[in-house]
């Protein structure tokens, strides 16, 4: 019987439990009804983003939303303290709005537009939106800070921008031309070099004097500048200048033109021809001229003659010739002593320390000596001797 | 000069006068027999022949073959179309041939015909008899020789168009020169054998003898002497170089060997040498350039000298050996 009263206990404990538990699922359930994600009131105004920063000339569109959280009403929409210049509507279903029925749990969206006329400056303009209905007012502080555009800008940049070569070298820089702004632009390429210098412009391996360029692009440029050879050693500026609507961007380029020796073997005259007799010696004269831009040093004079032949210098060594200048040089050419009359090469060359070696061939006409000439008629003499010999000898009547 | 001024010497050897009296008179006698004499009429045929024939087949040949030569009038005489040799290859014994028949009689001649003593006789003396005989046939062959010049310069005038120039007028006068001398040995020689040997007919057999040994015979004994002379033992190049060059010494003593030289110095303005030429000699050298003339009357020189001393000096023995002659007999 004890038995039997404890499981009647317990089932009662458990079936007033049981009992217990819906309550406490509904006591639950009333309190979040009670207890909202937000509680508006009334009426309540927002948007998400009341602060807004427009470009000058740009239409604003700002969402809002509408709400109430007790009765269903009209609410009438306006925009008080419209700023001068403004122009203010509320759109909802793609029409132009004035009013809006609100209900409880749901929210109303309409759209602000605010379009500016061109006189707008730039600067921060506020406007107060405000919903009215028979119920309550709302009201939204809005803030629209208009910047003015970007203006058009463009920037030209290098890497490298001094470069050192030799007058016949290429001077190649790479420049970065950069469209920082708004508009898509034409741009035109000048350059401004010192006599002595061609600029041209190459991208992608084409030669270009202009260069569109959307908004924000940025193109890889080469800047290529050539010299004259002759251009004397310097340094020389170049300015490149980017020239696009009203923007523009210069670019201060440096060449450092090292110079060059540029020795020309020849003759005073220019004739590269000369006489000699065989086995004696002749000289000469070979002028070496420096057609380059920077002094040769010294140079070494050398030839290549026939075989038995010597060619001697006079000055075997020429410690400098300026830029532009020239040296005269002896050659004392003696051709061999069986050398047979006719025209011979003779190479002369001249080798600078720094530079490459130039040379010129001679051509030397080998005379023989008229000496034998003078046997040949001392012959000729002495038979003639022997017939005056023989008539005086043996004449006889 | 000096037979003018040694007065003394003649008065020792009891001359009286110039012995060049009567020269100019005997010269022009006998040029006149030359010229009109028929044995010179068929020579000049002969050559007049070999002339026209051999320029006119060096002209088509030049026409042909030659673009742009500066001498190439100079190649008339030295271009050769088969089958007729070159006209300098006629000229080596043509001339020859002239100047033997020219002089081959002119002493024995007047003995056999008996007029020695007559001519004699005149107020001429030996040396002015024997020197314009010479004279005589030298210039009937200078006159033969340079109608001949001028024969070929105008008809390579014609048949190329070209006139010649002054370099090539000068080294064909030479060439002329030398021509007229190669034939004045013979012409010497020639009245060597005439003073010599009484019979015309042996005169001119010896002449003919004398001539066809140094045309064929000299340049055969030459390369059999040669090594004789200068054996090679060892086979070293000086060995080889010094026998070549005994051979040409030796064919140069033939008067042929140096006019062929002259010729080829004066005629073909690019050859540098007529000798032996080493290799190392033209390293450097521009071949194919021509020689100005002067470099080129240098290279044969001693062979232009020669043919000039040799012609004299044959002269002067035949003088001596006729001198010494009886005339009377």
């Amino acid at each position: 019987m004890k038995h039997i009263t404890k499981y009647t206990i317990a089932i009662i404990v458990i079936l007033t439990m049981l009992a217990a538990v819906p309550q406490l699922a509904l006591a639950q359930t009333g309190t979040e009804e009670e207890k909202p994600a937000f509680e508006v009131g009334e009426l309540a105004l927002t948007t998400t983003f009341p602060n807004q920063t427009v470009e000058m000339g740009e239409n604003v569109s700002i969402d809002l939303k509408l709400r109430t959280s007790t009765e269903p009403q009209t609410v009438q929409l306006a925009v008080n303290d419209l700023p001068e210049g403004w122009e203010a509507s509320f759109r909802g279903g793609a029409k132009v709005i004035s009013a809006a029925y609100v209900e409880p749990g749901t929210d109303t969206n309409i759209t602000l537009r605010l379009e500016p006329s061109d006189t707008v400056k730039a600067g921060t303009y506020r406007f107060l939106v405000t919903a009215k209905s028979s119920r309550a007012t709302a009201t939204l502080p809005l803030e629209i800070t208009v910047q003015e555009k970007l203006p058009p800008s463009l920037t030209l940049t290098v890497d490298l921008p001094t470069l050192r070569g030799k007058p016949n070298t290429t001077f190649r820089y790479n420049a970065t031309l950069k469209n920082e702004g708004d508009e898509n632009l034409a741009v035109n390429l000048v350059a401004d070099a010192p006599p002595g210098f061609i600029v041209t412009f190459k991208m992608t391996g084409q030669e270009v004097t202009s260069v569109p360029l959307d908004a924000n692009q940025s193109k890889s440029l080469s800047i290529e500048a050539r010299a004259y050879p002759d251009l004397a050693a310097g340094s020389y500026p170049i300015t490149v200048r980017a020239e696009g609507g009203e923007a523009s961007a210069t670019l201060n380029l440096t060449a450092e033109v090292t110079g060059e020796s540029d020795l020309t073997v020849t003759a005073p005259d220019g004739r590269l021809s000369g006489t000699a007799y065989a086995g004696s010696e002749t000289p000469l004269k070979v002028i070496i001229r420096n057609n380059g831009s920077a002094p040769a040093r010294a140079i070494t004079l050398s030839s290549s003659e026939p075989a038995g032949w010597s060619v001697d210098f006079v000055p075997k060594e020429i410690d400098e010739i300026p830029a532009g200048q020239q040296a005269e040089v002896t050659a004392k050419i003696r051709p061999s002593d069986k050398a047979l009359a006719g025209d011979y090469m003779v190479t002369v060359r001249a080798q600078p320390t720094d530079g490459t070696t130039k040379s010129a061939d001679f051509r030397i006409t080998v005379l023989t000596s008229t000496l034998w000439g003078v046997v040949g008629v001392v012959l000729i003499a002495v038979a003639v001797g022997v017939v005056a010999v023989a008539v005086l000898r043996f004449g006889r009547r | 000069m000096a037979l003018r001024s040694d007065q003394s010497q003649e008065r020792m050897h009891g001359r009286e006068g110039s012995p060049w009296t009567g020269l100019w008179a005997v010269v022009a006698k006998e040029m006149a027999d030359h010229l009109t004499g028929m044995r010179m009429r068929i020579l000049e045929i002969l050559i007049v022949l070999t002339a026209i024939g051999t320029v006119y087949a060096a002209t088509q040949n030049l026409r042909e073959t030659v673009g742009q030569d500066p001498f190439i009038l100079l190649r008339l005489f030295t271009t050769a179309r088969e089958p007729l040799p070159a006209f300098v290859g006629f000229l080596g014994f043509l001339v020859p041939l002239i100047a033997i028949a020219l002089a081959f009689d002119s002493v024995n001649g007047e003995f056999s015909r008996r007029t020695m003593s007559r001519v004699l006789a005149q107020p001429i003396y030996r040396d002015a008899l024997l020197l314009g005989k010479f004279l005589a046939g030298i210039f009937t062959l200078a006159l033969v020789l340079a109608t001949i010049w001028l024969l070929i310069m105008g008809a390579g005038m014609i048949g190329l168009g070209v006139p010649p120039s002054g370099e090539e007028v000068a080294r064909s006068l030479w060439f002329l020169l030398a021509t007229i001398f190669y034939g004045g040995i013979w012409l010497a020689v020639a009245m060597l054998f005439s003073i010599i040997f009484r019979q015309p007919a042996t005169a001119a057999l010896a002449s003919i003898a004398a001539w066809l040994f140094f045309t064929v015979f000299w340049g055969i004994l030459a390369g059999v002497l040669a090594p004789i002379l200068q054996p090679v033992r060892y086979g070293f190049p000086e060995e080889i170089i010094a026998q070549a060059q005994t051979e040409l010494t030796l064919t140069r003593l033939s008067p042929n060997t140096l006019y062929t030289e002259v010729m080829i110095a004066l005629l073909q303005p690019t050859v540098r040498s007529v000798g032996l030429v080493l290799p190392i000699q033209l390293h450097g050298a521009v071949l194919g350039t021509p020689l100005p003339l002067s470099q080129s009357v240098l290279l044969v020189w001693p062979q232009l000298t020669g043919l000039i001393a040799a012609t004299i000096l044959l002269f002067a023995l035949g003088y001596v050996l006729f001198q010494r002659q009886e005339i009377r007999a």
